[in-house]
């Protein structure tokens, strides 16, 4: 249950303060222990043949030459790895999704597919030996767009699931009466949207390490945000207990959603490692981070609103068709989240949905930051900028007429309790003096009267938690040492957000120690409490409540022990910075250390407890203002000024909130306007697997960004209603950019990436 | 065919038995032991495992072990003054949270000492031009840019 009892509000000591990260301490002398920095003795190097064909069936595959080149040790393929179907995203809930997976199959789905793999005593070798593996393939007729793939007769990618390659039944949602709607609108608006291939890119590739003992049980160092689903879907496919599996992440670089899947490496390391008694380590190369990875679904959108001549919305008829590439993975999570989203951000009664997911013979699409959601909004917010525009009103107001209020119906299904939608874009009127701006010139240089200048807002909100999609639950366990220092146990996954100090600062806060004093042991499922895995924002929220709930309980243990050692009553007696003292008479007081520890007769204690978390969801808001220049003779937009102005309730750390804010911008502008991973649409062969090739902006590219907070509706569902932060800043950012290209040329997109060719094109077209 | 490189790292003399095809990265990481610097891409694209060879910047997954014989070789490992004491640009990389992941910070650290060594007061535009090579996909850079102006300071007031 959502806990709603109101917000306590106190004066904070360690909440609310960028302390210094610890991890980060490590991160800069290079002594953080990344999986690809592990080595151990013995290890051999497992490399994947991946498939030069997009659809094919394997006639045949001879692996005797590879089975015989020197220091070769084993070689897999579908006829000798476990034929198990299973689903590559598992989450707890997916359950409800179509197994579409096995970790070799005959069959090859998309270009750069493992269909074999070889583990050998370098890298090297291993890579010469993928060489000597001959595959006989029969082609098949292969499809790249989900339109083709959807038509009847199109060729079927895979067996199982709802037919027609769909990855799931269409998703609809209905609310009101649409038709009735579009009958009292004053006019309507309708319009095709499409949003791209963007890649998450981090910088760490995928990489695992796994390695067998006598007792048949797997330790496996992998870099994963769901240290715990890897390690159930590793137990469910190799047919072990739990207790035979053990993960163990530490320092992951990066991973914003994507490394939440399990891949077919990290099978085929395991299986390398079971045949050959020895550890193996299977790093990705570049390219494969691409290939094998990851990437945002790309998605065409279908988009009708009715509005009438106040502003008001009456329908919405909205369309949406991502495309999953050859495997389910995150498509159902997507198409639902993505879907359901678009019931909100503008108010509007009668809304009609339908999403749909569909196979292509393309590589996987996943789990990304925005999460649906950055190609729903991108189309709902460009729209409300044309209906302003249709209006002759000022896009700040028909938003600000139109968002969502406390105590609507949020996509979630039950009624939003903190909403600061509204103040975060009154917030950035205000100090932007948004009307003035936008009545300044448009050539902000005379001398250069080819660049031009625009102003774009865009609004967004996303949820903390998966709910309902997945009821999701956080779990802490904390322990009280008898030197009086506090250890927390997460299975919370440290991607490098800051969420173990954040974690750390709410026990110090609640138990009334020192930050200093309490330490944070993760990354290890034999050791720390089951956690759902570090996605859709939800760690300091989830994880951070329940880490609260630990804390009090051994606060009250801490003050019992102590009461008995002072001779009070418990609730005499209060707690803070680490100091135990009786509150009518502060003068008598006693260290936890000295609660905690031995006295005569007395051995030390064991104060240990377990916070368990189970809530609904809690909804975080931004409004970006975004100024760009757009030079109109070479196409090239510049992204000169972000105000992103966000409410995420209560802040823990400000710095590591901020830094959320300003890399989602980063990651959100090479969305938008020069980030695509694309896929060739007559081979289904990757064109630009990459980081010199696919564009990301870099240090020469990012605006100046003026970060706003507001702790404008703190939800009392999180840590003195602390919400989530990571999606919000990557689906705000891109329509904002669109908005305001607009503003400066006068010309309409309705996709991302938003090229210059496609600016001197849609120039000429206008001129013309 | 393998061949005995000697060179400097970090101020200690060493030697690393490595093929000739090895790179300077792999040889760091993988003979000497030395895995703070960080491969995220190993053709040169992503500036992660940059270190300072002979005072010069270099993508060490671009040059060959072999070609280092007789250099002096910095990486983050030898960043520090002192085992107790953080070098300014690690100062402040933490104080501003100018690393989320880190798997970019120990190439970024090596420029932007080279940056500073060079340049003492370097202007935003420096710095942006400075780290054009070396992609950080967390932070939107400014966090970064916010720590090296901030170390700039700091050690400009040292010296005076």
């Amino acid at each position: 249950m959502n806990i709603n009892t109101p917000i306590e509000e106190r004066e904070f000591k360690i909440v609310g303060k960028s302390v210094k990260r610890d991890d980060v301490l490590e991160k800069v002398t290079g002594e953080a222990e990344y999986t690809g920095d592990v080595k151990l003795a013995g290890m051999l190097h497992g490399k994947i043949k991946r498939a030069a064909i997009a659809h094919a069936r394997i006639k045949s595959i001879d692996v005797s030459k590879a089975l015989a080149y020197p220091g070769v040790k084993a070689v897999l393929t579908h006829e000798n790895v476990p034929r198990v179907l299973h689903y590559g995203s598992p989450h707890p809930r997916s359950a409800s999704c179509t197994k579409d997976q096995y970790i070799l199959d005959d069959k090859v789905r998309f270009w750069g597919e493992g269909v074999a793999a070889v583990a050998a005593i370098s890298e090297e070798i291993a890579d010469e030996a993928l060489d000597l593996i001959e595959v006989e393939y029969e082609a098949l007729p292969a499809v790249f767009e989900p339109e083709d793939a959807a038509l009847p007769g199109a060729p079927l990618i895979h067996d199982v699931g709802p037919g027609g390659n769909l990855v799931l039944d269409p998703v609809r949602v209905n609310r009101g009466d649409v038709e009735a709607g579009f009958a009292q609108a004053d006019f309507i608006l309708e319009g095709t949207f499409s949003g791209g291939r963007p890649h998450p890119a981090y910088m760490e590739p995928n990489v695992c390490i796994a390695d067998w003992d006598g007792s048949n049980k797997l330790t496996f160092w992998t870099s994963t945000q769901t240290s715990f689903m890897v390690r159930g879907i590793l137990a469910e496919v190799l047919g072990l207990p739990l207790t035979k599996v053990r993960v163990l992440v530490d320092h992951m670089g990066g991973g914003f959603g994507a490394k939440q899947d399990c891949f077919q490496h990290e099978f085929l390391c395991a299986l390398l490692a079971k045949e050959t008694r020895r550890p193996v380590k299977m790093e990705f190369t570049r390219h494969e981070t691409f290939v094998a990875g990851r990437a945002r679904h790309p998605c065409k959108v279908w988009l009708k609103q009715g509005f009438k001549n106040d502003g008001t919305l009456v329908a919405r008829d909205m369309k949406l068709v991502y495309d999953s590439g050859a495997y389910g993975s995150h498509g159902p999570g997507v198409t639902i989240v993505g879907t359901t989203a678009a019931t909100s951000l503008y108010r509007c009664e009668n809304v009609r949905l339908e999403g749909r997911c569909v196979y292509t013979n393309t590589p996987i699409n996943g789990a990304f930051r925005g999460y649906g959601v950055v190609q729903s909004y991108y189309a709902l917010d460009i729209q409300m900028d044309e209906a302003a525009e249709r209006l002759g009103m000022d896009p700040a107001d028909l938003k600000l007429k139109n968002v969502v209020r406390a105590g609507d119906i949020a996509p979630s299904g039950h009624p939003i309790v903190g909403h600061g939608l509204e103040i975060c874009l009154q917030h950035g009127i205000d100090v932007l003096d948004w009307k003035s701006l936008r009545n300044r010139d448009r050539t902000p240089d005379p001398k250069r009267p080819h660049i031009r200048k625009g102003w774009g807002i865009g609004c967004e909100m996303h949820g903390s938690s998966a709910y309902p999609g997945i009821k999701e639950q956080g779990n802490a366990t904390v322990k009280v040492n008898e030197d009086g220092t506090v250890t927390l146990l997460t299975g919370a996954a440290g991607l490098g957000t800051g969420a173990h100090t954040a974690l750390a600062q709410i026990v110090a806060e609640e138990l009334g120690v020192r930050f200093e004093d309490v330490g944070v042991i993760h990354g290890d499922t034999d050791v720390v409490p089951w956690d759902i895995g570090a996605f859709a924002s939800h760690t300091t929220y989830l994880v951070g409540t329940a880490a609260k709930m630990a804390a009090t309980k051994v606060r009250a243990s801490v003050l019992e022990r102590a009461a008995m050692k002072l001779q009070v009553k418990a609730d005499e007696l209060d707690l803070s910075e680490g100091k135990i003292f009786v509150t009518a008479e502060p003068g008598r007081f006693m260290s936890v250390a000295e609660a905690m520890g031995p006295s005569r007769g007395i051995p030390a204690a064991n104060i240990v407890a377990n916070g368990t978390y189970e809530p609904t969801k809690s909804y975080s808001f931004a409004a970006h203002f975004t100024e760009v220049h757009v030079d109109t003779e070479t196409g090239i937009v510049e992204v000169k000024r972000v105000v992103p102005v966000h409410d995420i309730g209560r802040v823990i750390h400000p710095i590591a909130a901020q830094g959320q804010i300003e890399g989602g911008i980063q990651q959100g502008i090479g969305h938008t306007l020069t980030e695509d991973y694309v896929i060739d649409k007559k081979t289904g062969r990757s064109l630009n697997a990459g980081l010199v090739d696919y564009k990301m902006p870099l240090s020469m590219d990012m605006p100046d960004i003026e970060t706003i907070i507001l702790e404008a509706a703190p939800d009392p569902g999180g840590p003195w209603g602390a919400k989530g932060v990571g999606e919000d800043p990557i689906i705000a950012i891109g329509p904002s950019i669109a908005n305001a290209i607009y503003d400066a040329i006068g010309v309409r997109f309705h996709h991302y990436p938003i090229t210059p060719e496609d600016i001197l094109k849609a120039l000429r077209e206008k001129g013309a | 065919m393998k061949r005995i490189v000697e060179l400097t790292i970090n101020g200690e003399p060493r030697d690393m038995t490595v093929e000739t095809c090895c790179s300077l990265l792999d040889a760091l990481r993988d003979d000497v032991g030395l895995t703070g610097t960080k491969k995220g891409c190993d053709v040169g694209d992503c500036g992660a495992c940059t270190v300072i060879v002979d005072g010069q910047p270099v993508n060490a997954c671009l040059m060959l072990a072999v070609e280092a014989e007789g250099c002096t070789v910095e990486t983050v490992e030898g960043l520090q003054p002192g085992v107790d004491t953080l070098h300014p640009l690690q100062d402040a990389f933490m104080r501003h949270g100018a690393s989320q992941c880190g798997f970019c910070t120990p190439g970024i650290l090596m420029m932007a000492k080279k940056l500073l060594d060079d340049n003492p007061r370097p202007t935003d535009e420096d710095i942006r031009f400075g780290l054009s090579g070396n992609i950080c996909r967390c932070t939107g850079y400014t966090k970064i840019f916010d720590a090296i102006k901030s170390a700039a300071l700091e050690m400009e007031a040292a010296r005076s």
